[in-house]
C-alpha cells in the first residue's frame, strides 16, 4: 500500500516538473526589479532562473565554457554583442515572436555591433561623463573633459575603474575614436592620461557613488545611473556631458546559440520590450531604457531629467564602445603601465 | 599499516581528505601549470602545444616592477607587524596566567569578521568624513580634513591591521613556552637587560618569529583587495595583474605563469623557513 503511494507521488511530481517551463537568465548584478520577475511568473507560468555577474569577461567565459547552451538569456554590452555573433555563440531572434519589438527607439537599433539586430535586443543604455560636486566646484566651469587636466583638481578626481572607460577620456579629448585600433593613437592616450594620473585620487568601478556621496572627490567621471541615484540623495551633485562627447555602452538581450527553452527566452524578452514594464525597469536602476514607448510613459520629471534621458545636443559626438579585437592586449598593456606608474 | 586499513574511520577520514585535496588542489593547480606553458588563443583561451612565450613575458621590466612593489608592500607590513606585535605578544605571555586566555581571545574576536568587511570599516575611520577626521576637526587640532584614505599609508595600516593577529598568535606561543630561570640565570650572570634580550629572548623566541613572518609575509603578497578598497586603486600588484589576464586582458597562459611564479617564489620561502627553523632549534638545543 504504502509503495504504491509512493510510486503515485512519485509520478505526479515528476510530471509536474516536466510541465513546469522555465527560463534560465543570467543578468549584471542589481540590473532587473525582483518585482518584475514575479510578475513574468504570475502570468506566464515560466518559472525564471535567475543568476547575475559582474563583468562582461566572465559571463562571455560562462557562455563559451558551457558551449553556449545552459542559459537562454544572456545580457551582453555591445562590444561584446559583437564577439559573440562573430564567434557563432548567439541564436538569430525570431522576430514574430516579439510583439513589442516596434516599440524600441530605432535610433538605438542597426547598431554597428549587430546589424538589423539579428541577434540582440537593447535592455539598458548610459553613458559616462562628468560628475561635479556643485559644493566643492563651479559646475559652470567644467563642460569638456579637458578641463579634469586643470591643476586645481590635483589629488581630487575620481575614475572609473575600467580601461575603455578611462582610455575613451584621453582618446575623445586628443580627437581620437574611443574605438581606436591605432597603436599611435593608444600611446598618445597614454600619455595624456599620465598627465592626468596626479590629479587621480582614486579608481572605482564598484560604487563610484559612494566615493561622491563620502565627500571623498570634487569631481571625475561617473555612469548616468549612478549619479542619477547620488544626485538623489545629495542635489549638489550634477551630471555633466562633455563637449567632447560621452562615452556610450548599451547592454542587449540576447539567446545563446544551444539555448534549451528559446520560446520561454523570447517570452521573458517581449514581457520586458512591454512598455510598463520598462519603465519601471529604467525608474529603479537610473539607467536610460531604449524603449521609445516607455520613455514617453515616463512622468514628466523623469522623462526630462537629463541624466537618464539625454537629449540629442547632449549626445554630440558621444560614441557607442565597440569591440578594439587585437589591440585589447595593447590597451591592456598600457593600462597594467600606467597603474604601476610608469 | 595493517591496523590503518583495519579501522574504516581513519580509512574515510584520510580517505576523504585525501580526494578532497586531490579534486579541488592538485588538479586545478596541475591544470594552471599545464595552461602555462600552452600558447595563447584568439577565439578560443588557449591553444594546444609548447611554448614558454609566457614566461618570456615575465622579463618586461614592467611586471618585475610589479613583483618588486608587491614584495615591499609584503614586506614593510611584516617588520610593522613583528615591532608592534613583538611586545605585544610579550604582553600577554607574560600575564598572569588565569588572564592569558581572555587576552588571547580578545585577539582572535576580529576574525569572527570577514576581512573584507573589516577592510571597509577602516574607510569609515579613515574618510574625509570619517571619524577621524571628524573627531579632530571637533577638537579643533585641524580645519581642513586630513588625508588620509587612498594613500599608501592607508593601504599599509589596512595590511598592518587584517594580519596582525597571524603575528602574535606564534610569537605568543613561543614566548609562552619561555624559560624564565633562563632570564634569570643570564641576569645573575651580569648580562645587561638589551643584552639578555638580544642574546637570549631574541634567539629562544625565533622560531615564534619566523613562523609569524611567514604567516603575514605570504597571505601579504595576495591581498590585492585591501590596495584597491584603501589606496585607491592606484597602483598594480602581482594579484591585479593576474585577476585581469583572465578577465579582461584573456590571456590565461600568462596569468597561469603568473600565478605558478608567484606560488614557486612563496614555495622558496616557506623552505628557506624550514632551513631556518631547523637551524634555530639546533642552536637552542647546543
Amino acid at each position: 500500500m504504502m509503495m504504491k503511494w509512493l510510486v503515485l507521488l512519485f509520478a505526479v511530481s515528476t510530471g509536474a516538473f516536466a510541465a513546469e517551463r522555465t527560463v534560465v537568465v543570467y543578468n549584471w548584478a542589481e540590473y532587473l526589479p525582483d518585482e518584475v520577475i514575479r510578475q513574468f511568473t504570475k502570468e506566464t507560468g515560466i518559472r525564471v532562473r535567475y543568476s547575475t555577474f559582474d563583468n562582461n569577461e566572465s559571463m562571455y567565459a560562462k557562455v563559451k565554457s558551457l558551449n553556449a547552451g545552459g542559459y537562454d538569456i544572456v545580457v551582453p554590452s555591445a562590444y561584446y554583442v559583437y564577439r559573440m555573433r562573430k564567434e557563432n555563440l548567439l541564436a538569430p531572434l525570431d522576430r514574430s515572436r516579439l510583439s513589442n519589438f516596434d516599440k524600441l527607439d530605432p535610433r538605438l537599433l542597426d547598431q554597428a555591433h549587430d546589424p538589423g539586430n539579428v541577434y540582440s535586443v537593447p535592455y539598458l543604455w548610459g553613458s559616462s561623463g562628468i560628475a561635479v560636486d556643485g559644493k566643492r566646484v563651479d559646475p559652470a566651469t567644467v563642460k569638456r573633459w579637458a578641463d579634469l587636466w586643470r591643476p586645481e583638481f590635483k589629488g581630487k578626481l575620481l575614475l572609473l575603474d575600467d580601461m575603455r572607460d578611462v582610455f575613451g577620456i584621453a582618446l575623445k579629448t586628443l580627437g581620437y575614436s574611443a574605438n581606436t585600433r591605432n597603436p599611435a593613437e593608444i600611446q598618445a592616450a597614454f600619455e595624456k592620461l599620465r598627465e592626468l594620473l596626479p590629479n587621480v585620487k582614486m579608481f572605482n568601478a564598484d560604487s563610484p557613488k559612494s566615493a561622491y556621496l563620502a565627500g571623498e572627490v570634487a569631481a571625475g567621471q561617473i555612469w548616468n545611473g549612478e549619479a542619477f541615484m547620488a544626485a538623489l540623495e545629495k542635489p549638489s551633485l550634477s551630471y555633466v556631458y562633455p563637449q567632447e562627447g560621452a562615452l556610450l555602452w548599451m547592454d542587449n538581450l540576447v539567446i545563446p546559440r544551444n539555448a534549451r527553452n528559446v520560446a520561454e527566452a523570447h517570452a521573458f524578452i517581449d514581457f520586458l520590450l512591454r512598455p510598463e514594464i520598462a519603465r519601471r525597469i529604467s525608474a529603479e536602476i537610473g539607467y536610460s531604457s531604449p524603449n521609445k514607448a516607455a520613455v514617453d510613459a515616463m512622468p514628466p520629471k523623469l522623462r526630462n531629467n537629463r541624466t537618464v534621458n539625454p537629449t540629442a545636443e547632449d549626445l554630440a559626438g558621444a560614441e557607442f564602445q565597440t569591440d578594439v579585437g587585437d589591440a585589447q592586449a595593447l590597451y591592456e598593456q598600457y593600462w597594467s603601465r600606467l597603474k604601476a606608474g610608469r | 599499516m595493517t591496523r590503518s586499513r583495519s579501522n574504516p574511520f581513519r580509512r574515510v577520514a584520510t580517505g576523504s581528505i585525501f580526494w578532497w585535496l586531490f579534486i579541488f588542489a592538485l588538479i586545478p593547480n596541475a591544470m594552471v601549470v599545464m595552461v602555462s606553458f600552452m600558447p595563447r588563443g584568439e577565439t578560443e583561451f588557449v591553444e594546444l602545444g609548447l611554448t614558454l612565450e609566457s614566461y618570456g613575458k615575465l622579463l618586461d621590466p614592467l611586471y618585475l616592477q610589479v613583483f618588486w612593489e608587491s614584495f615591499w608592500l609584503a614586506t614593510l607590513t611584516t617588520l610593522l607587524c613583528l615591532v608592534i606585535g613583538y611586545p605585544f605578544a610579550y604582553i600577554i605571555g607574560r600575564a598572569p596566567r588565569h588572564l592569558r586566555p581572555l587576552l588571547v581571545l580578545l585577539v582572535i574576536i576580529p576574525f569572527w569578521t570577514s576581512s573584507l568587511v573589516r577592510t571597509y570599516a577602516m574607510m569609515i575611520l579613515l574618510g574625509t568624513q570619517g571619524v577621524i577626521n571628524t573627531a579632530l576637526i571637533a577638537l579643533g587640532l585641524i580645519t581642513e580634513p586630513l588625508e588620509l584614505l587612498f594613500t599608501p599609508g592607508a593601504v599599509v595600516a589596512g595590511l598592518v591591521y587584517t594580519l596582525l593577529p597571524f603575528m602574535v598568535l606564534p610569537l605568543y606561543a613561543s614566548i609562552e613556552k619561555l624559560d624564565v630561570r633562563l632570564i634569570e640565570a643570564a641576569r645573575d650572570l651580569g648580562a645587561r637587560k638589551l643584552t639578555t634580550f638580544r642574546k637570549v629572548i631574541i634567539p629562544l623566541t625565533m622560531p615564534g618569529i619566523v613562523a609569524g613572518c611567514m604567516l603575514v609575509f605570504l597571505p601579504g603578497l595576495g591581498m590585492y583587495y585591501v590596495s584597491d578598497i584603501l589606496g585607491g586603486a592606484k597602483t598594480t600588484l602581482i594579484g591585479n595583474l593576474i585577476q585581469r589576464q583572465f578577465l579582461s586582458a584573456r590571456d590565461w597562459p600568462f596569468g597561469s605563469a603568473l600565478s605558478v611564479t608567484l606560488t614557486l617564489t612563496m614555495a622558496l620561502m616557506l623552505w628557506a623557513y624550514v632551513v631556518a627553523a631547523r637551524r634555530a632549534a639546533q642552536k637552542v638545543e647546543a
